[in-house]
């Protein structure tokens, strides 16, 4: 590859490092996964590379986005099958119903470690809707992009996702208070 | 549109993708709606809560050099290196010596940087190329008797597959004046470099731990061997397999 590509390359996703280790480290929940898998993502993206045609910043963000998600994926997928099973199952531990809504001064109150908490125990398939919502202020366009779902789905999963942090987090609050 | 319909679209609306007529509809809605309006501000508090308590993470440095570096391996692009001037110096030093007689050429610690220097360029070149083994085998009983009749010592060779430190292979390489055993160990995606040769050959000096461009290097003189491992895996779990290496070293010299 000549070395103006690579510049070109650099240019168009390194600045989007945060934002990749970010949504790594929530997929997985451990710091020396989410490297592992931002390198691994950065590598991949660089053959896909030519397949790349927007131009913009934020274009490289969402592709970039797209990238290290499938990656943690694979991860996931690979290393631990029983992930998903050992996950926060919330129709098991939580008696509340969907109707259910805790006080909003609760949410509210809620401090760091709770709300770290909640999102943690959630599945990764509403962990991701989150993050790339509320910590990265993707678009539903591009939520659905990264996430390879319809932007259907990306607002009623926002919302599911959403009522059960609700419930979690004004759940632990009332316990603490 | 229905109360429910107005209710499944409430996310949308204070995620700001309604657009138009969806939204000032909703904005009626809401003045009618007590139910919809308090499910609304809470999720207004939700928010606000998520964002104010969760930032965005900030990717560690080390993780930014390793990437670059990674990458520049992929594209072929050598690393931006400066060439060591000093082997230049040195070479006209030998010269200089030869000619003088009694000139002491370098210095240890000198000697011990350009140790330092031998060892990453030679784990990066593993790395970059395809000769990262000679003998590529996850068998201890397999690498060490490979080395028999290419060095004049046999390297202890390790499995420490069981506590997440496969052995992938072993090569020959030239470091410090001579031959030595490189053992190539994984953890994980990383690849862990083990160089080593007796340690009465001498070129024992160095520092413990140094870190260059994004990789680390351990360093230690047992009795028996000079060690040097290196790997951009990180700093605690390199520590971790150092130690490993040495306790299997002290047990089998029992």
């Amino acid at each position: 590859m000549e070395p103006s590509q690579l510049t070109r390359f650099e240019a168009a996703v390194l600045p989007h490092l945060d934002a990749a280790y970010t949504l790594a480290r929530y997929l997985l929940r451990d710091e020396h996964d989410a490297e592992d898998v931002v390198q691994e993502a950065y590598l991949r993206a660089l053959n896909y590379f030519d397949g790349f045609r927007g131009a913009g910043p934020v274009e490289g963000r969402s592709w970039l986005l797209t990238i290290v998600r499938n990656t943690a994926y694979t991860l996931r997928a690979n290393r631990r099958p029983d992930a998903h099973a050992t996950e926060f199952d919330e129709t098991l531990h939580s008696g509340g119903s969907e109707d259910e809504h805790p006080e909003t001064e609760l949410l509210r109150a809620a401090d760091r470690e709770t709300v770290q908490r909640a999102l943690d125990a959630l599945p990764v398939e509403f962990r991701e809707v989150i993050v790339l919502r509320e910590l990265q202020d993707l678009s539903y366009k591009e939520i659905a992009e990264v996430a390879g779902i319809p932007v259907g789905t990306v607002m009623s999963r926002l919302a599911r996702a959403r009522r059960r942090l609700e419930r979690a987090i004004g759940a632990a609050t009332k316990e603490r208070d | 549109m229905k109360h429910d319909d107005f209710a499944a679209q409430l996310d949308a609306y204070g995620d700001g993708e309604l657009m138009g007529n969806e939204a000032r509809e909703m904005e009626r809605h809401l003045r009618e709606c007590a139910a919809c309006a308090r499910a609304h501000e809470r999720q207004r508090v939700l928010r606000a809560t998520m964002r104010a308590q969760l930032p965005a993470l900030t990717a560690p440095r080390e993780l930014r050099s390793r990437v670059r570096l990674a990458l520049r391996a992929a594209a072929g692009v050598t690393p931006a290196r400066p060439r060591p001037e000093w082997r230049w110096l040195a070479a006209a030093a030998v010269l200089v010596g030869i000619v003088v007689g009694t000139w002491k050429i370098t210095d240890s610690r000198d000697a011990a940087n350009a140790v330092v220097d031998e060892v990453l360029a030679s784990h990066v070149r593993a790395l970059m190329g395809t000769h990262l083994t000679d003998v590529a085998s996850t068998d201890q009983h397999t690498v060490k008797p490979w080395f028999n009749g290419r060095l004049d010592f046999s390297p202890p060779v390790y499995d420490f597959a069981g506590l997440g430190y496969p052995l992938i292979g072993g090569r020959l390489d030239y470091v410090a004046g001579g031959p030595v055993a490189a053992l190539a160990y994984g953890r994980r995606q990383h690849v862990i470099d083990v160089f080593l040769w007796p340690t009465q050959r001498g070129s024992t000096g160095g520092p413990p731990a140094v870190t260059r461009q994004g990789y680390h290097m351990l360093h230690w003189s047992a009795p028996d061997y000079t060690y040097w491992v290196v790997s951009d895996l990180g700093v605690t779990e390199l520590g971790e397999f150092s130690r490993l290496l040495r306790q299997a070293d002290s047990t089998a010299a029992r």
